[in-house]
Formats: C-alpha cells, structure tokens, sequence
C-alpha cells in the first residue's frame, strides 16, 4: 500500500525542524520521529501522541505518518501497542469486548450491540491476503 | 426522524457508555436518531503500524454503513481519522477492487458511498437546531480539548482550522457558558502517547488539567481524550484529584443546556453536585 520507498518519501525534506518544533512529545523530552526528521539517530517512532499536528505544519507536505508507519515496522512495540494489535487480530476489537458489555449497556438504557463474527476476523485479518501481498 | 449510523470505536463501546448515551439524547433532541452498525469492528488504526490489513477493517466497517444506506457520526478522533483516510485511500480503484475481493465472501461492498463526520462537525454544521434546542444557559467557565486528529490532516477531514479549530468552541459559547482559553488547548491529551510510554502520556495529561484548572468544566469528544483526562485522573497526582475540574464529554454539557436530566447524560452525581456549585 505504501508504495514509495524511504528515500523517496524523505526527498522533499529539508530538515528545517518545524515538525519537532511543534512535536509534544519533544516538549515533554522525548524523541520522536521528528528527531529523526531532524537528522538524529536517538528517537523512537513509537513515541508519538499522533496528533498529527507534525504532518500539518510540515512546509513541504512531506508525508511523516507514513515514513512513521514504516519506520515502526522495524522497530519493535511497545507493550501497549503491541496489546491492541494481539486483540485485534483475535477479536475484532482493540480491547476485549465480551458480553457483559451488553449487561452494561442495558444498565445505560442503551440497545445491544452485534460483535463481528469470529470467521469475519479471520477472513479480513489472517486470511490469505489478495494479489499474494506480504505484510510488511 | 432523520437517521445515521454511530460508530462509537472500541474505547466508547467498552468503557464509555456514558458518552454514547448523551451523544443518543442529544442528537435525538436536533432530530436525529443514530443506530449503532450490528457488527462493527475496530476502525483499524491499531493495525496500521504492523500491517496495510488496516484498511481491510476500515472498508468493513464503511461497507457495514454502506449497506443500511446511511451516513456514519464517530465519537473518537482516532477512528474519525482511520476512516476518512480510508475513504480517501480507497478512492484508488485497484486497492477497492482488493478489498472488495476480501469483503465478497461476507457478502459485502464497499463503493465509497459513505461520508465520516465526527460527532463535532455534524453538531456545528446544526448548530441553529442545538442552540434552538437549549432552555437554560450555563453559568459555567468551560474549557475545550479538541479531538485532534478530527480536524488532521486538513486535505482528509476538510473541516474546520486544522492547527486551531473553533467548532468545540462555538458549540461550548452556544450553552452561555464562558469559554476559557488556556496554555495547552490544542495539544493533545496524551492518550495514545500513554500506549508507547506510560509516564509522557501521563504527563502531557497532566499539564492538561493543570492549565485548564481555572475552568470549571473541561469538555472533550473523543474516547481517547476521556480515557487519559477522566478515568486515569487516579493517575495523574494529587492536586488534580482534589481539583474541583470537572471532566464532560461535549454531549454531556450540551445535553445540560437543553435542561436533559444529569442521569440520562451519564453524568455522575458527584460531577453534577460540583457544577451545580460552580454554577451558583
């Protein structure tokens, strides 16, 4: 799906550092991808609140969430993100959903909700994948 | 009665049925009745930093509204986000001819025939019928987190300032309550942050609540918001938990204009207690 490769994703970037200047994961003293934009090795592309706020300021429309998205499929997650992504796969959903949501929702006054039918998680997440892509 | 479809997001629909039932009153008093989509799933964004079946589970989920012929109000910034860049992504007719090979079994299409509005943006677009809906006028300086990624990037949502976004605010003025600027207005609250590093998450919340703290309301719309400057208060120190701020999603303090009793907002009865004081 990203077609393009770093280098060309990178070509437009000049450093000028808009991006970490208005990062707030900078501000609170972390590195984030902005750093490496900025031409540093210490960062992580985990590290970020995604806001987006980088992405929007960023003079020559580079595209930073998708160089963060390909940057994070070398680095290894964070217990968090990687929790979500094992319930998603699973389930459907990032957090577990089991039916006492429904009890909690009744108490509300709200209507039940329908879950994806497990076969569905299969078929969209595990399946084999169309074109014979790989994940990346 | 007008209807859309609601896509509360995993957070919402797991921990928040709060917001999900002031959303419901409040929409209902404009003349809208929202239905959630039987079967929806995860908008997909967790996925996305491992693989591109992201998008596989955006166009379900597009493709389930698509099917009840109706448009989609998200409640979360996050899956706001997901599923407009999905739309957007899937304007490219060969990944909609690989996706719609992956939905074909389930007997299902997607033909991009579905818009995405979060809750803020369908509420502003009508906010004639919200203020005409109002009977009393809060007494209450109010302070706004926006749901950042409802309004970036700007080429997707096309909707509102992108770096400084007024609908919240012009929602928040509507109920006669003073909107208050402070510091940390347009950053973000620091929930998905929480998820790659629990103490800057908790951080960037926490100078949140402290420079809103001359509020007495802040008011969200979005799960994540509500999750990290709500529920983790516990989390985030003493001087916020005895901090008389008291934390809204922005149905709830609509709903409050429009005189929608406290319990059908899911307000708790201490949070009411505090605004009924800070309002006297």
């Amino acid at each position: 799906m990203n077609e393009r490769t770093m280098d060309e994703l990178l070509a437009d970037c000049t450093r000028c550092g808009l991006c970490r200047e208005v990062c707030i994961v900078e501000r609170l003293g972390g590195h984030s991808i902005t750093s490496f934009l900025s031409g540093e090795k210490d960062y992580s592309s985990w590290l970020c609140s995604s806001c987006w706020r980088c992405q929007e300021v960023c003079p020559q429309a580079v595209d930073i969430h998708t160089i963060m998205m390909l940057k994070r499929r070398e680095q290894a997650p964070p217990a968090g993100h990687e929790a979500n992504l094992v319930n998603v796969m699973r389930l459907g959903y990032a957090l577990q959903m089991e039916d006492d949501i429904n009890e909690l929702r009744r108490f509300h006054g709200l209507d039940a909700v329908q879950f994806i039918p497990a076969e569905w998680v299969e078929t969209l997440l595990r399946g084999d994948m169309t074109r014979n892509q790989e994940d990346r | 009665m007008e209807r859309m479809a609601l896509f509360p997001g995993c957070l919402v629909l797991q921990r928040m049925p709060q917001y999900e039932k002031a959303t419901k009153e409040v929409l209902s008093a404009i003349g809208i009745r929202v239905e959630n989509i039987p079967r929806a799933a995860c908008c997909g964004a967790p996925l996305e930093s491992f693989t591109d079946r992201w998008l596989y589970l955006a166009a379900y989920n597009l493709s389930l509204a698509e099917r009840m012929g109706l448009e989609v109000v998200t409640l979360c910034g996050n899956c706001t986000n997901t599923l407009l860049r999905a739309n957007a992504a899937l304007e490219d007719p060969s990944l909609r001819l690989e996706v719609n090979a992956v939905l074909s079994p389930m007997e299902l299409r997607y033909d991009g025939k579905t818009t995405v509005k979060h809750l803020v943006q369908l509420l502003v677009e009508r906010l004639d019928e919200v203020r005409a809906r109002m009977t009393s006028r809060l007494s209450l300086r109010v302070a706004v987190t926006h749901p950042c990624q409802a309004f970036r990037p700007h080429e997707v949502s096309g909707f509102d300032d992108p770096l400084e976004p007024q609908a919240m605010r012009q929602l928040v003025a509507s109920t006669g309550a003073e909107v208050v600027d402070y510091l940390t207005e347009h950053d973000c609250c620091g929930a998905t942050l929480y998820l790659g590093d629990r103490q800057l998450g908790l951080e960037a919340g926490r100078r949140k609540l402290a420079s809103a703290a001359g509020a007495d309301v802040l008011v969200d719309a979005c799960g994540n918001c509500q999750l990290l400057l709500e529920r983790f208060r516990g989390f985030l120190g003493d001087s916020h938990e005895r901090s008389r701020l008291v934390v809204l999603t922005l149905p709830q303090l609509l709903g409050l204009a429009m005189g929608i009793d406290d319990a059908a907002l899911g307000i708790s009865a201490a949070s009411a207690r505090a605004i009924a004081e800070a309002a006297a």
